[in-house]
């Protein structure tokens, strides 16, 4: 899947997911840039994705995640 | 309070639920409920579930969240933060997953043993420092069968032990009418196990199911928590053609139609089964149907098919009028709400109508095919109760029984005169442990004639028994047509210079028979033998009370304040003028506590 498409429909799931409409996800953003992305959000953001994108993420995986880039780019290479 | 089924075919989307769980505004006027939930899972994914969903069904929540998995550390201490929230219930939701892991490190040995005594050993703490209700899940049954089909065999497999410990949940809750099983058993097999345990998220976040089915299990605890709190199904009224039975009985003929434990009929036998089963476990039938009434009782007189009889029905109501105006006098007959009351109906145009008219009534879809009548009513899980006594199985017996009184009524044209030919008598005496189940559950059920709706639990009556300065009293009424059973519950409270009336409420079935004027000649005359110079009473507005809200006028009593509604109410009993009453009284009373 193509990374803009990826890109603007992750930022959908983020503006949801953080309630803040105004939100604009970029690759260098963590955690701890973002309001309320707590252990319960980010829970709820990996089950928003998977069922947006179809896919299924390993345990592995989702700990590998250091910001939104890497979430892009696993994203883009699953939901291939 | 209104506790109306407000979200009757729910949809219960994860996403939906949490993003609502963000913007709750409590509910003016709505009663508050204080719900405490410990667990050895995660619980911050549940908790905006329970927020959102208690919200749509009308009712505000506390909720207490135990830290992750410190169940017994609060649960054995009386002084823990547990306590200090004073919660209605205490949710305790075991997870599979956890008890996987201690399975593993404490080896099979009597681990089946240890762990039943410590959910037991937890009840017993709660119930010692707390008139908390407990909601106790059972396990999910996991997958893993190192023994595969031979793994039932094998005792001490973790198959067979969480099945075990199922078992005792079941049957320790039996005995203890302060636990409520959340049979999470159920959801998860209802969902299927392949779908429903999701190991990653429990390595991730402790979840112990997917997110997807965690709403299911927050409505259950919504549902056992509101039927406790008097939200109950009373009524479920029928239509015929079509849903009891296929076909139409006014132009097929009573033998005519599909009814019957084979073939075409066997899909309606078995809902008439089920409902059978509803009537047994208390809960009221009635007929709807727009039909000449000799064609509509043909097929219960002369079908041999059917699974359900005409005195299976507390009211049946076959005429040509529209269905909302029969609903209306279904209502008036048996005295219950608009919001207990079921409507089952396979026609799409009467269902929207009575939708439309009646918004209260709880109007099902059915589906299209009959087969599935049973398994779309049971889905909705719409029978939820927090108790079952003997009373509900009399309860329809009772009703049919009220209605040879309004038939005897009819013959006289002088209410006093019918009132003596019923021969009633009472018994009044103070709570006693053999009823307290059925005090609590009027306690719970009475929403109409109830001056102050206090909803006491099984322990906080018990409590009240042993109470110096309590006198709890119930009545039980019976003429010669029959047993009415415990139909009220007075709660006086002794005060150095009065007598407080905190309690007052009576099962509509015996309105104006005289019940309450009798109990309250006999208020009066433990005043007066108290020597108290006063009685007073509260009456607190909610929803449905308005029945009763010059209950203390009528007695002669003087209103004293009022403030939003509630009023205040002073009677000086050496000026009360007793009731007229036709009624005996009988058996002993003692007032002392013991």
């Amino acid at each position: 899947m193509e990374r803009a498409i990826v890109t603007e429909r992750l930022n959908g799931i983020f503006q949801d997911i953080f309630d803040d409409p105004s939100l604009v996800v970029r690759d260098e953003l963590t955690a701890s840039d973002v309001d309320g992305w707590d252990s319960l959000s980010h829970i709820n953001l990996i089950v928003a994705v998977e069922k947006e994108f179809r896919i299924k993420l390993t345990t592995g995986e989702v700990r590998g995640l250091n910001n939104v880039g890497d979430f892009i780019a696993l994203i883009v290479k699953k939901a291939a | 309070m209104n506790l109306a089924r407000q979200n009757n075919n729910a949809d219960l989307d994860y996403a939906r639920l949490v993003r609502k769980s963000k913007r709750l505004e409590s509910i003016p006027g709505a009663r508050t409920l204080r719900l405490a939930i410990l667990s050895d899972a995660a619980t911050q994914q549940f908790v905006p579930l329970l927020r959102a969903l208690f919200h749509e069904n009308g009712v505000n929540v506390e909720i207490y969240e135990g830290a992750f998995d410190a169940l017994e550390l609060e649960i054995l201490n009386p002084a823990s933060a547990l306590y200090a929230f004073q919660p209605d219930f205490i949710v305790l939701a075991n997870a599979t997953q956890a008890l996987r892991g201690r399975y593993y490190q404490a080896g099979a040995g009597d681990f089946l043993e240890n762990a039943a005594a410590r959910i037991l050993e937890a009840w017993d703490a709660i119930g010692d420092f707390s008139t908390a209700r407990i909601i106790q899940f059972n396990y999910s049954l996991p997958y893993e069968r190192p023994f595969g089909n031979y793994d039932l065999k094998v005792p001490h497999s973790f198959y067979s032990i969480a099945a075990a410990l199922n078992l005792h949940i079941a049957e320790g809750a039996r005995e203890r009418p302060n636990v409520l099983v959340c049979d999470v058993e159920a959801i998860a097999s209802w969902i299927g196990r392949r779908d429903w345990f999701d190991d990653r998220l429990w390595n991730m976040a402790k979840s112990f199911c997917r997110l997807d089915h965690l709403p299911l299990v927050a409505q259950s605890v919504v549902d056992i928590a509101l039927a406790a709190f008097g939200r109950l199904v009373k009524c479920v009224v029928l239509d015929l053609d079509n849903t009891l039975w296929g076909g139409v009985v006014g132009d097929d003929g009573a033998l005519g139609i599909a009814i019957g434990p084979h073939g075409d009929g066997e899909a309606f036998y078995h809902f008439q089964q089920y409902l059978l089963s509803l009537k047994r476990r208390g809960i009221l039938l009635a007929v709807c149907s727009k039909n000449n009434p000799e064609a509509a009782l043909s097929p219960f007189l002369e079908n041999p098919g059917m699974a359900l009889s005409r005195d299976d029905f507390a009211v049946f109501v076959a005429n040509w009028e529209n269905k909302a105006d029969n609903l209306r006098t279904i209502r008036d007959t048996l005295r219950i709400g608009f919001d207990s009351m079921v409507f089952l109906d396979d026609n799409p145009f009467e269902r929207n109508l009575v939708r439309d008219r009646l918004p209260e009534i709880i109007v099902p879809e059915l589906p299209e095919d009959p087969a599935d009548y049973v398994r779309a009513v049971s889905e909705l899980n719409l029978f939820e109760t927090a108790s079952f006594s003997d009373e509900d199985v009399e309860r329809a017996e009772q009703y049919r029984q009220e209605a040879g009184r309004m038939e005897v009524e009819r013959a006289f044209s002088n209410i006093d005169d019918f009132l003596k030919s019923l021969e009633m008598k009472m018994e009044i005496g103070r709570f006693e442990k053999a009823k307290i189940p059925r005090i609590a559950q009027l306690l719970q059920r009475s929403n109409q004639f109830n001056l102050t709706t206090h909803r006491y639990n099984d322990a906080e009556c018990e409590k009240m028994m042993l109470d110096g300065n309590c006198i709890p009293l119930y009545a039980s009424l019976r003429d010669r047509f029959g047993d009415h059973g415990l139909i009220s519950v007075v709660i006086l409270r002794r005060t150095p210079d009065a007598l407080a009336i905190s309690d007052w409420l009576m099962s509509c079935r015996v309105l104006a028979r005289g019940v309450e004027q009798f109990l309250m000649n006999y208020v009066v005359y433990l005043a007066l033998r108290e020597g108290l110079p006063k009685i007073t009473g509260d009456y607190l507005p909610t929803a449905k009370n308005a029945m009763v809200k010059e209950f203390y006028a009528r007695f002669g009593f003087e209103k004293v304040a009022e403030n939003k509604g509630r009023t205040v109410w002073h009677l000086d009993p050496a000026a009360y003028e007793p009731r007229t009453v036709y009624i005996r009284e009988e058996g002993e009373v003692s007032t002392a506590a013991g």
